[in-house]
Parts: structure tokens; sequence; C-alpha cells
């Protein structure tokens, strides 16, 4: 028996800590952790609410733009705001942009690494290599040509002795299958990948103003002024130069990670037995085209015990059965109180012990949906999609699970999605689908704007009565939630329910694990000295502590460390 | 000969203490100095793996971070392109941990990295939520700006200190 803790930094505080129990190869109990007091909302007492905003982008510097619209939402929703039609395309099109950056940035270049062998490289044939590309899509960077020029890379990389960039991977790991070819087709889209999650970058400069913190956006709407005669403002150069981006970007989510996440699935498919963990789903609609906010181009809603026949729609940020569902346990956590709290009436008062396996262990609150652990990104997303036959979600997970069964040659179904595999493959659909729906909304801005309409904001007035909102969005990582409560034009309290909340959840008042939690239990560890296999389920989430502490670490410390018991 | 695209990037986190010297010497750059054309000041927060976008678009960069780093705290270090390569990038968890080397790594081997590349550490005291900059951090500023201004002369793109002293835009420390 032997205890595995992965924990990225240990001697500075602010990130995900992970322990297992590894027993017959297998794991017995995992415990998610989060190392830093995640009471950052208390900074926000007794500011303007219409600044929040500017605040919350820097909960998390790599979903700077999610906080900022999901802030922005809380307080129009504490005052029946409505947004104008612009104002929601432009927050739309900042959406749509961000999640394709943030989907190619996970599938190539967080995860992976952890499927493709880059050791293997030298033994590809890149004319098989290449045909293997043409199988799979039209995309014009799979030539024998460029495959060649990767290979020579690699080569020289591996045979320089300096593995720079591969350093840390897990190469020759028994896990590890692909085919050498694979593997360095894979690799290509990798280096491919970073010019379009640059790309997809650049649309949100255009409409945010600046990047990586977006500066146009405002409670009542946004501030882009729209002149299209100005050269100063959004005007027909910049919205081309925007659809120009989405035409570059749209292709290499559709002909490049789509194919290339069916084909990994396909290629390990045991891994759709694997790591399903907790089988109930949250997800919220979001893209929303009408000014009140009550339509949206993608749907929410929960399913329980993985049953989708038994799906219930969210309505909108005003649905009862989300803004009274939502409660966060501190029992396994360390904050003072117990049981369930709903987070307008949260309290972050924190209550230090030590990492107790029994008792508390994290800075993550436990969010519980009427009383049970939630999962939530964009698995659950497209499972409560398919489930409520939404169209473009049908279309593309039919799709990809034809492909992945063609290349696995066994039948896979949407209900084994629910595992550590489905969660890659539900978020490169849930790119399609997002890729398929920017040039929607381009569209709808555009012919909005050519009407006449240039209306971009609603001021918004502050009573002195206490008002409590909730403003929601569905990031790339899952369901996001800030809760408001605001009093004669002040903040009086604060809460975000951040996705890595609900998924890192700790323990809670019954001893139920999140997410993490339970899709780690029975996964293989061939090694534990190489924990290849957690990292994969870990992995499989997008982990993001909000509020994660960055200091760079220059000295160069091991991540994981392994005990035998 | 069109001049070198140089990016001055302050990292970290505004709101958790000396997490956030890097964009605290941004700010003060920005407010005391006036510089050439081809150099690019920002504050990127903490990018993660969005890092690479930002380090492709230049021929030279200069970081300002928090660094972690066996001495006291306020002190100064500077390091060079080998001294991060000498640290293995590590298995990562989450996009969020720094990624300083693995993204100078990922676009070096993409062909597209910077020329020149500095990076201006300071060890911090704490980088506690809400804290505000220690003493000792506050104390490393001047330091770690001089740093700046030393590698934009050798890079052929001087400062010069403005006429008119602006306040530097700590909007984050306001209240």
């Amino acid at each position: 028996m032997a205890r595995i803790t992965i924990d990225p930094i240990t001697r500075i505080e602010g990130h995900l800590r992970i322990d297992a129990v590894v027993d017959g190869g297998r794991v017995q109990k995992a415990w998610a952790s989060c190392t830093m007091w995640r009471g950052i909302e208390t900074i926000l007492r007794g500011r303007d609410p219409r600044e929040a905003w500017f605040f919350t982008q820097r909960f998390c510097g790599v979903c700077t733009t999610v906080h900022a619209i999901a802030s922005v939402r809380a307080v129009e929703d504490a005052l029946s705001l409505e947004v104008p039609l612009n104002a929601q395309y432009i927050r739309n099109l900042i959406l749509i942009a961000h999640a394709l950056h943030d989907h190619i940035v996970h599938f190539y270049h967080l995860s992976a690494l952890d499927w493709v062998d880059v050791t293997t490289i030298p033994q590809a044939d890149p004319t098989k290599t290449a045909a293997v590309g043409e199988s799979l899509s039209d995309w014009p960077g799979n030539s024998d040509k460029q495959m060649k020029a990767v290979q020579a890379k690699v080569n020289g990389l591996l045979q320089s002795g300096q593995l720079g960039i591969f350093a840390n991977g897990y190469w020759g790991h028994p896990a590890m299958k692909l085919s050498p070819e694979v593997n360095l087709l894979a690799l290509s889209h990798y280096l491919q990948a970073l010019e379009f999650q640059r790309k997809a970058n650049q649309i949100v400069g255009i409409l945010g103003g600046k990047t990586p913190h977006i500066q146009n956006v405002a409670v009542g709407g946004v501030m882009n002024a729209i002149n299209l005669n100005s050269l100063a403002t959004l005007n027909m150069d910049r919205l081309y130069m925007m659809k120009d981006l989405f035409d570059e970007v749209i292709p290499f989510v559709q002909q490049v990670y789509f194919p290339d996440a069916c084909a990994i699935a396909g290629f390990y498919p045991e891994w759709f037995d694997i790591g399903a963990g907790v089988n109930n789903y949250l997800s919220v609609p979001d893209l929303p085209t009408d000014v009140a906010s009550t339509a949206f181009d993608l749907p929410g809603g929960t399913i329980f015990d993985g049953k989708l026949a038994g799906v219930r729609r969210i309505s909108g940020q005003r649905d009862e059965y989300f803004r009274k569902g939502v409660v966060e346990d501190v029992t396994h956590a360390w904050y003072k109180g117990r049981g369930p709290q709903p987070p307008w009436q949260g309290e972050t008062i924190p209550d230090y012990t030590d990492f107790q396996d029994d008792g508390k262990y994290s800075w993550v609150k436990a969010p519980r949906f009427e009383g049970k652990a939630m999962q939530v990104g964009p698995l659950s997303s497209i499972l409560v999609g398919y489930a409520l036959e939404h169209e473009l979600t049908r279309k593309w997970t039919d799709l990809a699970l034809a492909r992945v069964s063609a290349i696995a040659k066994r039948p896979i179904t949407v209900d084994q999605m629910q595992s550590t595999m489905g969660r890659y493959l539900a978020r490169a659909i849930r790119a399609v689908v997002l890729s398929e729906l920017a040039l929607r909304h381009w569209g709808l801005l555009v012919s909005n704007i050519q009407k006449g309409d240039a209306t971009v904001f609603n001021p918004p007035t502050f009573p002195k009565d206490a008002v409590e909102g909730v403003g929601f969005h569905e990031a790339p990582r899952g369901t996001l939630s800030h809760w408001v409560v605001a009093k004669d034009g002040v903040i009086a309290n604060y809460q975000a329910v951040v996705p890595t909340t609900w998924n890192a959840s700790p323990r809670d008042e019954q001893g139920t694990p999140g997410p993490y939690e339970a899709a780690l239990l029975k996964n293989p560890v061939a090694n534990p000295e190489k924990p290849l296999e957690l990292l994969r389920t870990v992995h499989s989430f997008d982990p993001c502590m909000a509020c994660a502490c960055h200091t760079l670490d220059v000295e160069g410390r091991t991540i994981a460390t392994v005990k035998v018991l | 000969m069109t001049p070198p695209r140089i990016a001055v990037f302050g990292l970290g986190n505004v709101l958790l203490g000396d997490d956030a010297v890097g964009p605290f010497v941004i700010e003060l750059l920005r407010a005391g100095y006036e510089l050439p054309e081809n150099v690019a000041v920002a504050d990127l927060g903490t990018p993660g793996l969005g890092l690479p976008a930002y380090l492709s678009e230049a021929d030279a960069v200069v970081l300002v971070d928090a660094v972690a780093a066996t001495g006291e705290p306020g002190e100064v270090r500077l390091y060079r392109r080998a001294d991060l390569h000498r640290v293995p990038p590590k298995p990562r968890v989450s996009p969020h941990d720094p990624a300083v080397q693995e993204a100078l790594a990922l676009v070096e081997f993409a062909g597209s990295g910077p020329r020149d590349l500095l990076l201006v550490g300071i060890i911090p005291e704490h980088s506690t939520l809400g804290a505000g900059l220690s003493e000792r951090a506050r104390r490393a500023c001047q330091p770690a700006i001089d740093a700046v201004l030393c590698e934009l002369a050798r890079l052929g793109a001087p400062a010069t200190p403005r006429r008119e002293l602006q306040p530097p835009n700590i909007w984050w420390a306001a209240h």
C-alpha cells in the first residue's frame, strides 16, 4: 500500500493537492485539497458593485473574462437591469473566443502529453503519419513535409539530451499506447495549436480592448462605442478583422482538435470505463439572445444518478430551481460554521487546522445542489444538451461517438461518456459546437448594428434597500456563479461559486466525496512513482484553482511524493 | 531596419500580497518613465499556459515576477534564459501553475521565442490574500525598476524619466 501526494509546489500555498491511497494497483481512497484560503470575495465588501468585475477578473489569471462577465450579470440581476442586444452579442463573442482558446490550450498544452509519448517519435514514418492525418480530416497542415520537419525537431531535441519542454513527461510509461505515427501527428498539432490559441486570444483583445484583462464590460452592458464610420470605435474593419480570425480558428477546431480528440479517445477506449465519479451533473444556459436574458443558444439543467432521461432544465438566472438549489458546506473545509448555507448568506471565516484525513483538509468549500455533490464542466453541458435534444449538441456528439467507435472497433455510447475519456471528448464537442455559434453571434451583432442600433449600455441605479442577485456563466470549466448582495450602492456580501469548487470540493457533512475524489477511486496506477493515470483523470476536469498563487519556482522541486504505508 | 519589439511584462496576482510585485513594478514604470515606441509594457496577471502567446510576439522580453528562491524577502534576483532552463518543467496539475519556464521552452521549440530574455525576480515576504505589498517587497521595487531600465538601455531602447510625475495606477490597493 502506498500514499501518493501530488502537490505542485510544496513550500508555497495556493495549489491543488491530490492525495491517493493505492493498493493492488488501484486507488482506494482519494482527497482533493486546495492549499490556499479562498476568501478572496471579502476584498469586495464595501466596494461599488459597478467596479466588482474589475477585481473579480483578477481572481484567476487564466479565466479573467469569465469572472468579469459573471460579476456584471450578478449585479444586473440584482437590479433587474436589461442588457442591450449589442452588449449581449459582444459578451457572447468574448465568451466563445475565450472558450475556444481555453479548450485548445487544455487539450494540446495541458493534457495531450499525458497520452502522447514524444520519445517514440524518432521511430515514426512521416509518410504514414501524413496518411493517418489525411484519413482524419482535410486539414492542410498534415503533409509529409511538415511531419518530417517536426520529426527532425524532436530528434534534435532528444539527441541533445536537453529535453526542454518535454523534460517533465512520464515517457515510456506502460499506459502510453499510441503508435509513433499518431504521436508525431499529435505533436505536430500541439505546435500548430500555439498559433491558433494566440489568434483566439486576439479576438478577445479586439472586443475587450486588452488581454488578458478585458476593459470593455460594464454593469448594464459594454463600453464599446459602435460607429461604423469611425476609426476609433467598433467599426466594419474591426468586425471583419474579428471574423477573419474566427475564420482561421474555426477550421482548426473542426478539422484538427475535434478529430484528434476523437482519435485519441478511440485509441484509448479503456478510459471510457475509468473515472466516472460523481454522476450528478449541473450546467447553466448561456449565450443569451434577448435583452432580458431569458432565451439562450446553449441550454442548461441537471441530471442525477447518470440518468439522462431525468434531465431537468434550468431556464435562466431567475429560475428558482437554481437560485434555491445551490448551497455551500464547510464541514471538511478550513472555515468556521457547519452545515450548508446559501451563497448570499455565505461567510468566509478561516478556521485552519492541518490536513486531517477525516476532518478538515481543504480551503475549498463543498458546494451542493439540493444536497447533492455535482460534477460541472463540458461533460455536464454536453450531457444536459444531449438529454434536452439540443440540435447542435446532438449533431456533434453523434458524430464524435461514431468516429470514436469506428477507431475503437467497439460501440461507445453517450452513457459511457460518464468517464475520464468522456470529459476530454465532451470538451472537444463543446468546442465545435461553440465554433459554429461563433459566426452566428458575429452575424447577429453585425445585422443588429446595420439595423441602426448602436446602444451598448443601460445605466444602473441602485436602491437604498438590500438587493440580491446571481450571475451565472457556463465557463470553459463549467458552471460559474457570482452571488452579490448590494445595499445603498455598496457591496454587502459577495460569493463566487467557481467550477473548480464544485469539482474539487472536499467531502460534505454526510461524508460524500467531491467529483475529483470520487473519479479517482479505482483508477489504475501502474507505478506510484509515476502517477500518470492519476494526472489523466485530474486533467480531464481541467483544474483551475481560482485565486491560485503564482509565485514562480526558480529552483525546481519535485511534485509527486510517494510514501509506503 | 525595424527596431526590435521589446516587451516588459509584470506577472502575479494583484490580490495576493507580494505576488503583486510584478504588476506593481509595471505601474511604477509607466508612471515614472517615458518609453520608446517599440517597448510594450503590460501587467499580464497570472496567465499560466496563456503566456506563450505573449512571448512569441516579441524579440526581447523582460519579465518581472515574484520568485520562490532561497534568500531574504525583498532580494532582487536576475535570471537569464540559461538559468531558467536549468529548472526542468514539472508535470503540471492545472493550467494555472506558473508557466514561465514551460512557456519559454514551448515557444523556443516552436521556433518563435524571444531572442533576449531577462527575468527580474523578487523574493516575496508573504503572498497572503488582500494584504498588500510588504515593506520589504515595496523597497525592492526601485532596484527592480533599475534592472528593467538597465536592460532596456542594453537593448538600445533606453527609457527617460518623465518631466512631470504621474501617480502610479495601483487601482487594486485603493479603497
